[in-house]
């Protein structure tokens, strides 16, 4: 085969053993064969050719252990450890030299071999899909089961704090406020609604089961559906909008690695899934039930519940590899639950307010991405989500009604190397209605977004992301365009220096929209600046940020804050500011077994919005926060301990017989919280069994304070219990051995 | 003439068979390298022996199949978690090449199984989901191309070997295994002296290791 592939090769290696294998066999050579091999001979004593050099990294580091071949022979080289290499050859004419390493680029150079020695010096260049690279990364947190470094695993997720919610876990991260009393990420001077969540690139109108005043609630998805995370704490990419601090970017797993049926058995509920796997396709099913009336009888709450929570919730995967790179997705989740409770009347002292809630929430997102004609990458999307909520309160009947669909389209193209060129578009439509007693109020919103964006390698060391979104919404009737930039440059192999600049937009609130139509976008411009050093088992990382508020919606809404002040009109001439630092620190490997991190944010803040009277720290924001999670692994009894212990200092808090708007401030909050993750194995079954205990010092949380009407009376808003304490068992059905 | 020409033509087979015979002098000469290796470094330039070889043997599978092993050892030597995942990289790609020369082959699967292997050994807590399953699905089909292969079954035992006793691992679960791919190897004839025949040495040795802590 050989022979084929290089004819001269062949008899110039060769021709010496077989011309002595010839010279034994037959003596009686005649004329002709004598003098044609010695012709051969001749050739290939005389015709080597020395090949040398030195093969370094393009900082002139040596490099080696890479390998130096002459293609289609078997001459060749590896470098030695001060990156020279030297070989000879008997080949001649025009050759392929191929230099090939790990983690860099394959080098290769067409040669002549003459009989020249040859004198070659090569500097290879790093691989950029590889991990010291530099990486676009200013405002954002990954956690991915990919190679490359990333500062979060999925599974980090799941067993941080103590409840196994997607959004506890990233409140450990620097950048997002500690607020108890209700749901969603406070980044960075951000109220709830200004992050959006996304879910295989498209928005969810709705993220959490539906909320009750002062108790905060769950994500409706489980942490252990998505493969990958993007939490991005500002200036972020153009290809996300309508949030005006930041995004959390959720891509769900690819095909179910196996058929496994699973039951979890809680505190709370019980549930299972089920994933069966084909050829080219799964599909997995989960469903769960729970009920916190059981829960509640046991652990004492200070919440009045007339109906503990109950409800069901269930989704479907659906997987298709469509070819070698192409995947649709069919992600379908539903939920429905009810509750019911009585809160005190500061205004009566016997009186007490009736609440219930009954809420439905659907969600379908089908996207199919693929890769067409080498190069070119397709994204395209479709989703629908319904959210319903009925409540009473009192005699009043009340709720709300949301229907939202998006498609979404992104083309990228790789332009050149590793630069890609993206585009796309994103078309929004939302039917919202929204009741309250006799008032109705409705509105629907058609919103298009149009974006490019690309990303470019200068070099290995510096890298940008260059783009632009235009966005239109028919509500309101306006357009505007936001600009996102963002620059990385290496500074060593593990170091790097980060900046971004970003203006976004956003739609006022529906509970604005509903009074009136005549509001500009709110916008807000970030600058972030950012040093981050990624080992691979430490991490450091400090950003400094400032973020200017414009045209935030104020007016007197029925929502909250409700407190006595004076009517506002419904104008766009709110503003404000935050700025602060940010740090985080992680190392898994001073301690063995042991993986730590620690978050601080400083955040200064003011605001004026809604029905703010004046510039002020809003009640969502502590200037200091503070957080260490501590996780070990204890090999003897196959255990995860995990302790995080979360400080903020006093946060503003309305106090109506205080002249001063908002100048009160209340008392720090404290919690420790302990999990712990046993694996063992039931009926022969692996089993995961999940506890912990949130507030172990049984520190006194007070998240604010509600006033009567007249400002006489006061109650601390406290968490539902002193503590929470929650245990569960997730069995996989004949799973004996994951390793 | 016609004598002359005859002694070309078999002059020209000949070539041909002595290309093939050096093809597996050099195989066999890097494999008996395999042991001499100690560090990463070591390894890497072995396999970078393998990656030549494959690179001017265009139809063979087996220098890739050797590539992929040596870095999958490299990948046990090294210290460092993210020059592992590096080594195990190239070695998916070589396993890949060799794949596409030779589908259907349980040696490749098996390799493909002891890539998941070490990909999960690196961190065994987030990974086993992902790699656990892979190293499961490769090592299972490897088993039922080739139901004499005994190299899908040791890494099975030795997988099971090391797990946790509480995940179902541990010598007593492991042994049967192992003892069931020991007398697959006795029974082992190598399709050539150049073909895969590694294993039986280190399960000897954890055999061994079972029975004296007994």
């Amino acid at each position: 085969m050989f022979f084929f592939h290089s004819p001269i090769c062949a008899f110039t290696v060769y021709s010496i053993t077989i011309s002595l294998i010839i010279i034994k066999q037959n003596l009686s050579m005649n004329l002709l064969y004598t003098i044609s091999l010695s012709i051969i001979l001749s050739v290939s004593l005389f015709s080597q050719t020395k090949i040398s050099g030195k093969i370094t990294d393009e900082n002139n580091q040596p490099l080696p252990g890479a390998n130096i071949y002459l293609k289609d022979t078997y001459d060749g080289v590896s470098s030695e450890a001060d990156g020279t290499f030297s070989f000879t050859t008997d080949e001649e004419g025009e050759f392929e030299l191929i230099v090939s390493f790990v983690g860099y680029q394959s080098y290769s150079e067409k040669i002549v071999l003459d009989k020249k020695e040859k004198f070659l010096e090569i500097k290879l260049k790093e691989e950029t899909t590889e991990l010291g690279t530099v990486v676009i990364s200013a405002g954002s947190f990954e956690a991915s089961d990919e190679n490359k470094a990333v500062i979060l695993r999925p599974l980090d997720i799941v067993t941080t704090g103590s409840d196994a919610d997607i959004y506890s876990a990233l409140e450990t991260l620097p950048g997002t406020q500690q607020i108890g009393e209700t749901e969603g990420l406070f980044v960075r001077g951000g109220s709830a609604n200004e992050t959006k969540t996304i879910i295989d690139d498209m928005v969810v109108q709705n993220p959490f089961y539906s909320s009750v005043p002062d108790i905060p609630a769950r994500g409706r998805f489980s942490a252990f559906q998505f493969k990958g995370t993007v939490f991005s704490t500002g200036g972020y990419s153009a290809q996300y909008g309508q949030a005006l601090s930041s995004v959390l970017v959720l891509k769900t797993q690819d095909l179910a690695p196996k058929n496994l049926t699973a039951i979890n058995i809680m505190a709370l509920g019980f549930g299972g899934s089920h994933s069966q796997r084909w050829e080219n396709s799964s599909m997995s099913v989960e469903a769960g039930y729970y009920n916190l009336g059981p829960y509640f009888k046991i652990q004492k709450q200070r919440t009045d519940w007339d109906k503990a929570p109950e409800g069901f919730d269930g989704s479907v995967n659906y997987r298709l590899q469509t070819s070698k790179t192409g995947m649709l997705k069919v992600f379908l989740s539903y939920s429905i639950g009810d509750l019911s409770l009585r809160f005190p009347n500061l205004d009566s002292v016997s009186y007490k307010n009736y609440f219930y809630q009954k809420s439905k929430n659907f969600f379908i997102n089908t996207n199919y991405h693929d890769i067409l004609f080498d190069d070119w990458t397709l994204f395209a999307g479709y989703s629908v989500g319904i959210d319903n909520e009925d409540d009473e309160i009192d005699s009043d009947i009340a709720g709300k009604d949301d229907i939202f669909h998006t498609a979404k389209i992104t083309i990228s193209k790789n332009i050149f190397s590793n630069s890609f060129l993206t585009f796309g578009g994103e078309l929004q439509n939302l039917d919202h209605k929204s009741f309250f007693s006799q008032l109705n109020g409705s509105f629907i919103e058609t919103y298009f977004a149009g974006y490019v964006e690309s990303d470019i390698f200068f070099t290995s060391d510096f890298a940008g992301r260059i783009g632009v979104r235009l966005e239109n919404s028919k509500v309101i009737d306006k357009t505007n365009i936001a600009p996102r930039l963002s620059f990385a440059y290496r500074l060593g192999t593990y170091d790097q220096l980060n900046f971004a600049y970003g203006r976004f937009y956003q739609t006022p609130d529906p509970s604005f929209l509903l009074y009136s139509k005549n509001y500009d976008f709110e916008n807000s411009d970030h600058y972030i600046l950012n040093y981050q050093y990624i080992g691979s088992e430490r991490t450091f990382r400090v950003e400094v940020y400032y973020k200017n508020y414009g045209k935030l919606a104020k007016g007197s809404v029925q929502s909250y804050p409700n407190f006595n002040l004076p009517q506002v009109d419904y104008t766009s001439n709110g503003s404000g500011y935050a700025q602060g630092i940010d740090i985080f620190w992680r190392d898994r490997e001073t301690f063995d077994y042991m993986d730590y991190w620690i978050s601080y944010s400083y955040l200064d803040t003011k605001r004026d919005y809604k029905n703010f009277p004046k510039l002020a720290a809003p009640t969502f924001t502590a200037p200091h926060t503070f957080s260490i999670v501590a996780k070990r692994w204890i090999p003897e009894i196959a255990t995860q301990v995990g302790l995080t212990y979360t400080y903020a200092s006093g946060r503003p808090y309305f106090n109506p017989n205080n002249p001063e708007f908002l100048g009160d401030r209340g008392k720090d909050f404290q919690n420790l919280s302990l999990n712990a993750s046993i694996l063992t194995s039931l009926f022969n079954s692996f089993t995961i069994i999940f506890f912990s205990v949130d507030n172990i010092l049984g520190y006194e949380n007070i998240y604010g304070y509600n006033y009567s009407t007249d400002g006489s009376r006061s109650a601390p808003i406290l968490p539902p219990a002193l503590r929470t304490a929650f245990i569960g068992m997730f069995i996989s059905l004949g799973e004996t051995n994951p390793y | 003439m016609k004598r002359s020409l005859s002694i070309l033509l078999s002059l020209l087979f000949l070539t041909v068979a002595i290309a093939d015979d050096k093809y597996e002098k050099e195989i066999k000469k890097n494999l008996e390298k395999i042991d001499e290796c100690k560090t990463p470094n070591d390894y890497i330039k072995l396999a970078n022996n393998f990656e030549r070889i494959a690179a001017a043997e265009k139809d063979k599978w087996l220098p890739y199949y050797y590539g992929a092993f040596v870095y999958v050892l490299a990948s046990y030597t090294d210290s460092v978690n993210s020059r592992k995942d590096i080594y195990l990289d190239k070695a998916f790609k070589f396993i890949g090449l060799a794949d596409s020369l030779m589908p259907n082959n349980s040696e490749i699967y098996t390799l493909k199984g002891m890539i998941s292997q070490a990909r999960m050994q690196i961190d065994p807590m987030n990974r086993w989901q992902k790699y656990g399953a892979d190293a499961t699905a490769n090592l299972t089909k490897a088993m039922q191309i080739d139901t004499l292969n005994p190299r899908p079954e040791y890494l099975i035992g030795v997988g099971t070997f090391y797990t946790p006793q509480q995940f179902g691992g541990g010598p007593t679960a492991a042994k049967p295994i192992l003892e069931k791919s020991l007398a697959k190897y006795e029974k082992f004839i190598p399709e050539s002296e150049i073909a895969p025949n590694w294993g039986k040495g280190q399960l000897e040795e954890i055999l061994n290791q079972i029975n004296q802590n007994k």
